[in-house]
C-alpha cells in the first residue's frame, strides 16, 4: 500500500490550520459525511455516490483559493457545488453518457468501500422516503426541507447554498413544513 | 472516517494538494463549528467544553440506529445509537410535525447520571412551539466506541440543544466559481 501524503498523516484537528491544505482538510472532515448523505439519497449505486462526492470535493479544492469564509459557511458553499454537480450528472445521464467516465474516471473502489457506501445509501432510506413525500412540493420548498431537516444546514446556510435571501428562504421552509404537517395529520 | 472518505482525502491531497498549498486565501481560516456549533450532520458531533469536531464512526450494531417515541405526557424521546442517524432522527421529528431540530454535544467519559438528557433551547433561541424533547445516547447515556474506530473511547451526551426555524440569510460563495 503506498504511503499516505504527509498532509493526511498530520491531521490538524484541534488547532488552527497552518496552510490552505490543512484548512481545506478541516472543511473536508466537517462536511464529507453529510455530502455523501446528500448524494446517497439521490443515487442507489455506490459508485455514483462515490463519483459525485469525489467530484464535489475536486471542484471545491480547485476553487478553495477563491472561497471567502466571511461571505458564508463552507457547508453552504459546498452544497452549492454539490447541487451543480448533481444537476450536471442528471443532464449527462439523460444524455446517455456515463457519469463515471465524464467525471474523469475516479479510482476503482474496493469491496469494503462499496459496502460502506451501500450501507450509507441504506441509512438514508428514511431521508429518501421523506423526500419522496415531498415530491409534490415545489422544488424550492423541497430543497429547503432537505437542506435544513436532512442535511443539517442552518436556514442561513441553506439560503446561501440556494442563493436566495434569508427572508425568502424562511418563508419557503415554513410553507413546506406546514404542508408536510398537514399531510402527516391527514394520514393519521 | 470511513475507508472511502479516508482514501478520497488521500487522493485529493495527493492530486490537488500541491496546487492548493501554494494558494493565497482571503483570510486566515475561521472555523464556523467552533463559533456556532450547530452540529447536525452525519457523524460529526460537537464536544462540549472543548469546541472541537470529532467524527465518531461507530461499529455495526444490531440495534436500530435511532428511535423517536412519544411519551404519555407529550414529551418526545429520541434514542440515538449511531451518530450517523442524527439527520434521520431530525427528519423523523419533521415528519411528525415537530418544528424542532436537535444538536447534540458529546463529552468524554461516562455519563454521571444514566438516562436521557433533556434538551434546552440553543443560545438565542426562544419560543419553541414543540413538546419537550429528551435524547438518550446508547442504552443508558454512555457510549463506548471500540478501539480501531475514529473517536475510540467512552463518551456521553454533554448537552442537547433545540433549534427551530431561525437565522437570517445573506449571499455569496454560491456555486463553484
Amino acid at each position: 500500500m503506498p504511503e499516505r501524503p504527509v498532509a493526511v498523516r498530520a491531521r490538524s484537528r484541534g488547532r488552527p490550520p497552518r496552510s490552505p491544505l490543512e484548512e481545506f482538510e478541516q472543511v473536508y472532515l466537517r462536511n464529507v459525511d453529510v455530502l455523501m448523505g446528500y448524494f446517497a439519497r439521490r443515487c442507489h449505486d455506490p459508485h455514483t455516490v462515490a463519483d459525485l462526492t469525489s467530484e464535489t470535493f475536486v471542484q471545491a479544492m480547485d476553487g478553495f483559493a477563491r472561497f471567502d469564509p466571511r461571505r458564508g459557511s463552507d457547508r453552504a458553499w459546498l452544497f452549492g457545488i454539490a447541487a451543480h454537480v448533481f444537476a450536471r450528472h442528471c443532464e449527462q445521464s439523460a444524455g446517455g453518457r456515463d457519469a463515471a467516465a465524464r467525471l474523469g474516471g475516479h479510482r476503482t473502489l474496493g469491496m469494503d468501500e462499496i459496502e460502506e457506501l451501500a450501507e450509507r445509501i441504506d441509512a438514508e432510506r428514511e431521508g429518501a422516503a421523506l423526500m419522496r413525500r415531498c415530491a409534490r412540493l415545489p422544488a424550492v420548498e423541497r430543497a429547503a426541507i432537505e437542506l435544513v431537516d436532512l442535511d443539517g444546514l442552518s436556514p442561513k446556510e441553506a439560503a446561501q447554498a440556494l442563493g436566495v435571501s434569508g427572508v425568502a428562504f424562511r418563508k419557503r421552509l415554513s410553507r413546506a413544513r406546514s404542508r408536510l404537517r398537514k399531510e402527516h395529520e391527514s394520514n393519521d | 472516517m470511513t475507508k472511502f472518505t479516508d482514501h478520497l482525502w488521500s487522493d485529493l491531497a495527493r492530486e490537488h494538494g500541491p496546487a492548493l498549498a501554494q494558494a493565497d486565501r482571503p483570510e486566515p481560516a475561521r472555523a464556523p463549528l467552533l463559533r456556532r456549533p450547530r452540529v447536525l450532520a452525519g457523524s460529526t458531533l460537537g464536544l462540549a467544553g472543548v469546541g472541537t469536531a470529532l467524527a465518531l464512526t461507530l461499529g455495526a450494531s444490531s440495534t436500530p440506529a435511532f428511535a423517536v417515541t412519544t411519551s404519555g405526557d407529550g414529551s418526545v424521546l429520541v434514542t440515538i445509537n449511531q451518530t450517523t442517524a442524527l439527520p434521520q432522527a431530525n427528519a423523523k421529528l419533521t415528519a411528525m410535525g415537530i418544528h424542532e431540530q436537535i444538536t447534540i454535544y458529546m463529552a468524554s467519559g461516562a455519563a454521571a447520571v444514566s438516562g436521557p438528557v433533556t434538551c434546552t433551547p440553543a443560545p438565542g433561541v426562544s419560543n419553541l412551539p414543540g413538546p419537550p424533547v429528551k435524547v438518550l445516547v446508547g442504552t443508558n447515556g454512555t457510549q463506548v466506541i471500540n478501539s480501531g474506530n475514529t473517536g475510540a473511547g467512552t463518551w456521553h451526551l454533554g448537552a442537547c440543544h433545540l433549534t427551530g426555524d431561525s437565522g437570517s440569510g445573506n449571499t455569496g460563495n454560491t456555486g463553484p466559481g
